[in-house]
């Protein structure tokens, strides 16, 4: 399987690596070899264990066995410091930063800069900071802000930053740009081949394949806590055979027929937040995508629709009569659903069970007089899980022990359950592996065909472009472009997304 | 919680939950052995029947406390809601059977408003629960020594109606009334939380507010009602408990505060919401009385026994963390 390189050394080996929590064997006798001066991606569904390799290899976690091997050597990475003195860096998925404290301080966090005494001082970290962020090209971070003002792709950015101004031999990426947008991503591809031509180590995993096309040498497979292969070159349809251990004939499913003239729902100059202005109307049957640069009113315009946040103007009309949603219980009741971004912190009750997350928006429709009727909740549940083919260990399970692509099922069936005309989706693919975006892809398709109405936002503009049968383009809060299906492709998008005032 | 091997489950099949309130219970039937070594006649029927008798009053404040520490939040106005519950019933009632049912109504009433206020304090005005509930209770200390001249109002020497004397000293079956009425909290409490829509709306508000919000449940009306429960339970703990002594006094709620959190947290809830069960708190409150009697039997001092007191709820507070990790 490795087909090439024998000749100079590996930098970093994992050699039959396993790991368990609980009784979840999250790795079993894995192995890796990343070699200096490439960039190497580790692909696999959710749960593969791409994840729990790269903390073991960042010393965050220790393996239950195997070897891990730097440059030949066998080390025990106890703790993320034994790591970063081998010059090994990570930048996880799930943010590090210190929410509360400044940018300056994030990133100089254990290195301040000292002065007389051995004090420091805001100016002092301030200017290192900016010194820092400059050399790596980053303009537009206050080094002052505190952290949890910045939106997550700068915080995203921070970290990365804070990862290369430690000038790592190695570094490893757990999904690096799943919260970053087009430039960014740009720059940060610039910065990773930048180490890779000065013969350093860059390990990442991606769900977005034309990233991994673009940038690595190398690309193990893992599924089921196993390498299944490592590539020099890989396409897509064979990767994701790989992946799943099926073949998936295409990723994307045949768009579904026009969808009927009948308005669903229909608004008329809703403004609030960053969303200056909009007006559509979406139909039933219809895929109706917006897309655009994140931070252009994408999520006031889904908020507001779903009452979760207040109108400044602007009318709502649900099949030809007004409506005017202060909550998301008066929204469910107009029949419209809100699948929201983040599924962790405003969708799932991570501690509750499978069973308790699924019904939890139709309590009201499975109860007598407030009293839940517990067997039907039961039924229904898992009639939905056995229907989306939800993998868990059981469906009392707290839902924080499933996959990312798992749980993101469990909210969609969720509002499947509640059984609502209208479904607005945030960006339901974000950090979900192919398979389940195949699938929930192939569930979307299916709905529309159903005759409900689906606004989708989507950070992909590559998904819009097959699904949807017209994408909305928002810009400053504003519809820059409606695009129809005909023709569509992704750089239509992204390119009404960029494109300045001056040329439109 | 054996120390060796990897992992290996006390009692599967129970969660978390479970397992810490059969903790609470085994700590109880242990500490009740121990007064028996202490003192023949510890375990003797009918001062175990006065134990739980006095454990009740404290179990009906966790009632309330369990409900609002579900969702995260606290009630520190428990004190003087219940203070000023057991002499707003010995005044309006002025002693006489013909007015009980008024007075009860009155006080109950009183519970439910005070505890309303501070539900709406939490989740319309976004006030801090612990800020709330604490002014709360400042306002009803005040209100209590004003309206009542510090005691010396002249219906304050009233007693309880007989009545509701008769209902906390009186007895069925062998058994005292006061824990039939415990019985009776028990299982609408547990219902409650269990079987119906309102008792799945407070856990999901406790585990994750925003998300409760986003799937539709009344947020802000289960937290006013959760923080009116509370406001409810204090107030007939102070009736039962004015009912008991007859007569009211100033500071006769004080106990009830740290007693009533020490038994929701003994009893295995998360102090973060989300996690627990009345049950645990009701093992909570009964192993706590238990503790109290089995150290005065010692003839410990006061400062002993709060000293062991603080001990306990930390070591307990040590060991759930632990497990907490471990899963």
């Amino acid at each position: 399987m490795n087909d090439a390189d024998e000749r100079h050394a590996a930098s970093l080996e994992a050699i039959s690596v396993s790991k368990s929590f609980g009784g979840v064997r999250a790795l079993h006798e894995a192995s890796l070899r990343a070699f200096p001066g490439e960039v190497h991606a580790l692909v696999g569904e959710n749960g593969a264990g791409k994840s729990t390799l790269i903390k073991l290899l960042g010393g965050r976690l220790r393996a239950d066995s195997g070897v891990i091997r730097h440059h030949g050597a066998a080390v025990a990475l106890k703790t993320p410091d034994a790591a970063h003195r081998l010059g090994c860096w990570t930048v996880f998925q799930e943010l590090t930063l210190l929410s509360a404290m400044s940018v300056a301080e994030n990133l100089l966090l254990r290195r301040e800069p000292r002065g007389a005494f051995g004090l420091t001082s805001e100016r002092r970290l301030r200017q290192t900071a900016e010194a820092v962020f400059a050399r790596f090209g980053i303009h537009d971070i206050d080094p002052g802000a505190l952290v949890e003002d910045l939106p997550l792709a700068d915080r995203q950015v921070i970290e990365i930053v804070r990862a290369l101004s430690h000038d790592p031999d190695i570094l490893l990426l757990d999904e690096p740009t799943s919260a970053l947008m087009e430039r960014e991503t740009a720059w940060l591809f610039g910065e990773v081949r930048r180490l890779r031509d000065a013969g350093r180590t860059v390990v990442f995993t991606s769900h977005r394949w034309h990233e991994i096309a673009a940038i690595a040498d190398r690309i193990t497979v893992f599924r089921g806590g196993r390498d299944v292969g490592s590539f020099t070159t890989l396409g897509e349809d064979e990767a994701v055979t790989l992946m799943t251990g099926q073949r998936v004939e295409t990723l994307y499913p045949p768009r579904p027929a026009a969808p009927a003239s009948e308005a669903a729902l229909t608004v008329a100059d809703l403004a609030g937040g960053r969303l200056a202005s909009a007006s559509f109307s979406l139909h039933r049957g219809e895929i109706l995508g917006v897309g655009g640069l994140a931070g252009h009113g994408h999520r006031e315009l889904f908020l507001m629709l779903f009452g979760a946040m207040p109108r400044k103007a602007g009318r709502i009309l649900r099949a030809g009569h007004e409506i005017r949603p202060r909550s998301p219980r008066q929204a469910i009741r107009a029949g419209i659903a809100l699948v929201p971004e983040d599924r962790k912190t405003e969708g799932l009750l991570l501690p509750l069970s499978v069973r308790d997350n699924l019904t939890l928006a139709v309590l009201g429709r499975e109860s007598r007089l407030g009293v839940l009727r517990r067997r039907r909740l039961r039924s229904v549940a898992a009639a939905m899980t056995t229907r989306l083919k939800v993998r868990m260990p059981d469906i009392t399970s707290p839902v924080a022990a499933l996959s990312g692509g798992n749980q993101q099922k469990i909210l969609l069936g969720r509002w499947l359950l509640a059984d609502c005309a209208v479904l607005l989706f945030y960006d339901v693919t974000r950090g979900v592996d192919v398979a389940t975006k195949h699938e929930i892809y192939e569930l979307m398709t299916a709905l529309a065909r159903d005759g409900r109405a689906i606004l989708y936002y989507s950070s992909d503009a590559e998904e819009l472009a097959h699904l949807a049968h017209r994408v909305l383009v928002l810009r400053e809060g504003r519809i820059a472009a409606e695009l129809p299906a005909s023709g569509l492709n992704a750089e239509h998008i992204v390119a009404a997304a960029m494109r300045d005032q001056a040329a439109a | 919680m054996s120390g060796g091997g990897k992992r290996r489950r006390v009692l599967p099949g129970l969660s978390p939950t479970g397992r810490r309130v059969l903790y609470a219970y085994a700590a109880t039937v242990l500490l009740f052995l121990l007064g028996g070594l202490v003192r023949p006649g510890f375990i003797q029927a009918t001062n175990v029947l006065t134990i739980l008798t006095v454990a009740m009053f404290v179990g009906l404040v966790a009632a309330g406390q369990s409900f609002v520490i579900l969702i995260g939040g606290i009630d520190l106005s428990v004190p003087w809601v219940l203070n000023a519950a057991a002499i707003l019933l010995t005044t309006s009632s002025g002693g006489e059977n013909a007015r009980a049912a008024a007075a009860l109504a009155l006080t109950l009433g009183m519970g439910a408003l005070v505890g309303v206020a501070n539900g709406i304090g939490v989740a319309v005005l976004g006030v801090p629960a612990v800020v709330m509930t604490l002014a709360m209770n400042g306002i009803m200390e005040g209100l209590t020594l004003g309206l009542s001249g510090g005691m010396t109002c002249s219906a304050c020497a009233s007693y309880a109606p007989p009545l509701v004397q008769g209902l906390a000293h009186g007895s069925l079956l062998g058994v005292p009334a006061p824990l039939w009425l415990w019985l009776a909290v028990i299982g609408l409490v547990s219902f409650l939380l269990q079987a119906t829509v309102f008792g799945r709306a407070t856990y999901a508000i406790g585990t994750n507010l925003r998300a409760s919000e986003l799937a539709g449940l009344r947020v802000r009306a289960t937290v006013i009602a959760l923080y009116g429960l509370s406001g409810v339970t204090a107030a007939l703990a102070g009736i039962m408990l004015v009912g008991f002594g007859g007569q009211a006094s100033l500071g006769m709620g004080e106990p009830y505060l740290f007693q009533s959190i020490a038994a929701v947290v003994i009893g295995g809830a998360s102090i973060l919401g989300g996690r627990g069960h009345y049950l645990g708190a009701v093992a909570g409150a009964i192993c706590l009385v238990t503790l109290i009697s089995v150290l005065l039997a010692m003839n410990m001092a006061e400062y002993g026994r709060s000293i062991i007191y603080g001990v306990i709820i930390l070591v307990l507070l040590l060991l759930y963390g632990r497990e907490a990790r471990e899963s």
